[in-house]
């Protein structure tokens, strides 16, 4: 049994205290709590959402989008086109959910985010040797042995073609030395364990509807409890790491607007489906080969890849493409992701419990992601794929090299289904007043204990999957905070 | 007072008619269990979304009671901005939930 033992609670009592209240368990909060507690702090963890086992869930169901995911995995940010996102609502957060795949800020983006935001002592060293402890801590580890077989033919038509492609590493272990017996290193597995055994609380849902801060100074949160009821929690400082959506939505309902949710930066992601001639579908897992040839403007990857995902990825066109679905086992889906120069923006509206988010392409995005899907599709034709579909109206099944201009000339972002699953930038940190809203080590500017210490703080989408910059920046932060803090305490 | 009830027979009526028609091979059992499931998918989604949808699944219905089912499936390959994602919403959810249970499901919705 690889369960944990448990070591947290539902929240139920109306009135609680403690010295730290850190709002979010993921990939930002569960350092955070871990460090602080193990410094000493009386630490409060609270999670929106439940404490959901790994593998009592199947990978990238509709089950795990049920227990796991915000709206059961359908949140949108609103525009022309409409951007689908997804937001993990569990214990651990998003690392619960996602690929699992690592990749350090490349030094260029944090010396891009020293300069333009002002971020005092984001030394790109320093940030490096963090991320290295972190990568113990999480066991980032390369595959012990072959990749599927998915991501081995994304390397292979990479190669093909001269790109640039490697394995990305991940936060998993193998204990059987079996490449496909990963288990995923997750907050629940990781950092939460740790800041429970060093003595913080950890309350699964509880949300936190408002922090009461009077003259900058916040005293306590009033909080929705898992059997409905309110509740109060007071304390002396509160980290706010609810994600690059909730974090600036519970900022801006307890009255804090200035440059808060302004400037959401995400990699949006156009996909297709390729069809081999032989089997090579694996349900329950992800390709870790990535191609950066055209980083940081465009990277391609394999993504999950059961029938019901191929499904969605033929929906488009179905009426040319339904065929395929029959041939789902040897078939994968894959995507084509972009820096975006866009920018979204993230709205509390009176009301209602959800934010309102909404995205805005830029003319040299839908380019960008039309040349992707176009060299994407080029890729699979290389890597052996004999049928290609790519995810718009009106797309052509690409079986050679002569589709491809008939594509990319049909293509329009319009009739594209684009996604993402990087959310950040919503809170960025630096001493720019004019663009941040957090100092450099996350203080929400105007306040004199409200801190931000998840993926909201990166100042612009880094390129690559941000969970290794989130997390080296949140242990950064929450070491200032100690050395800062701890001496009064 | 609660848009969901509304909303719910909204989307249910509008769901089995797109699967009718996108896929005549599926059983009508399993029409209606899929209908329910994205009838129960689109009832957790955020508030705003929820209004947004049910705003548009009324206009759907009236059109459809006016002009006639048939007009019902000619609207749902219009792609209009929110009408379009719409009908997309309720196709995505229904054959996310079709093949991720009944993986060999043929492409007419025919079980294998």
């Amino acid at each position: 049994m690889n369960s944990v033992q448990p070591i947290w609670d539902d929240a139920k009592e109306s009135k609680m205290s403690c010295e730290v209240l850190i709002i979010g368990s993921g990939a930002g909060g569960a350092p955070t709590a871990a460090l602080l507690a193990e410094a000493g702090f009386d630490v409060l963890v609270v999670e929106e959402g439940r404490w959901v086992e790994q593998g009592s869930v199947a990978p990238f169901s509709l089950d795990q989008m049920d227990q796991q995911y915000r709206g059961g995995g359908v949140t949108v940010a609103l525009g022309l086109p409409s951007i689908a996102y997804t937001e993990g609502r569990c214990a651990g957060g998003g690392t619960e959910v996602n690929s699992g795949l690592y990749r350090r800020p490349p030094t260029e983006v944090v010396e891009r985010w020293q300069d333009r935001w002002d971020v005092r002592d984001l030394d790109p060293d320093e940030l490096m040797k963090t991320a290295a402890e972190v990568e113990t801590d999480i066991h980032v580890t390369h595959l012990p042995g072959p990749a599927c077989i998915p991501s081995q033919l994304l390397a292979q038509g990479a190669d093909a073609l001269g790109w640039k492609n490697d394995e990305s590493p991940r936060w998993m272990t193998y204990p059987d030395g079996n490449p496909r017996h990963g288990q995923r290193q997750s907050m629940t597995r990781t950092y939460l364990p740790r800041a429970a055994k060093a003595g913080a609380r950890i309350f699964t849902q509880c949300r936190v509807n408002k922090i009461n801060i009077s003259h900058g100074k916040a005293t306590s949160a009033g909080v929705s409890l898992a059997n409905g009821q309110a509740g109060t929690i007071s304390f002396k400082f509160v980290f706010v790491c609810g994600g690059a959506i909730q974090t600036p939505a519970i900022l801006q309902r307890s009255g804090l607007r200035k440059n808060i949710g302004q400037t959401l930066a995400v990699h949006p992601t156009v996909k297709l489906s390729a069809r081999f001639a032989d089997a090579i579908n694996v349900p329950d897992d992800v390709p870790v080969h990535q191609v950066k040839e055209f980083a940081p403007d465009l990277s391609f990857g394999g993504s999950a890849s059961h029938a019901g995902l191929i499904a969605l990825s033929l929906l488009d066109q179905w009426s040319d493409f339904k065929g395929a679905i029959e041939d789902w086992r040897n078939m994968a889906v894959y995507y084509a992701a972009i820096t975006s120069e866009g920018r979204g923006r993230v709205m509390s509206v009176p009301g209602l419990v959800d934010p309102v988010v909404t995205y805005r392409l830029t003319a040299r995005d839908r380019e960008l992601l039309r040349s992707g899907l176009s060299r994407l599709s080029l890729l699979m034709l290389e890597a052996g794929a004999t049928e290609v579909y790519p995810a718009f109206r009106g797309a052509p099944i690409i079986r050679g090299r002569k589709d491809l201009a008939i594509a990319q000339k049909r293509f329009s972002v319009n009739k594209a289904s684009v996604m993402t699953v990087h959310l950040c930038s919503t809170v960025p940190l630096g001493e720019n007043r004019q663009l941040c809203g957090a100092d450099s080590y996350g203080l929400v500017h105007e306040t004199k204990n409200v801190y931000v210490n998840d993926a909201s703080l990166l100042p612009d989408a880094p390129g690559v999957n941000p969970q290794a910059s989130v997390m080296a920046i949140a242990v950064r932060n929450a070491r200032h905070f100690i050395a800062q803090e701890k001496p009064h305490a | 007072m609660s848009v969901l009830p509304s909303l719910r027979s909204l989307v249910r009526v509008t769901a089995v008619t797109v699967l009718q028609h996108d896929l005549p091979g599926l059983p009508d059992v399993v029409t209606q269990e899929v209908a329910s499931f994205t009838v129960q998918r689109l009832s957790v989604l955020a508030a705003h979304m929820r209004l947004g949808i049910a705003a548009i699944a009324l206009f759907v219905r009236l059109f459809a009671s006016i002009a006639g089912q048939p007009r019902l499936l000619w609207l749902s390959k219009t792609h209009l901005p929110l009408l379009g994602e719409y009908f997309r919403l309720i196709r995505s959810l229904s054959y996310a939930y079709i093949w991720e249970k009944w993986p060999d499901t043929r492409s007419d919705g025919s079980p294998a």
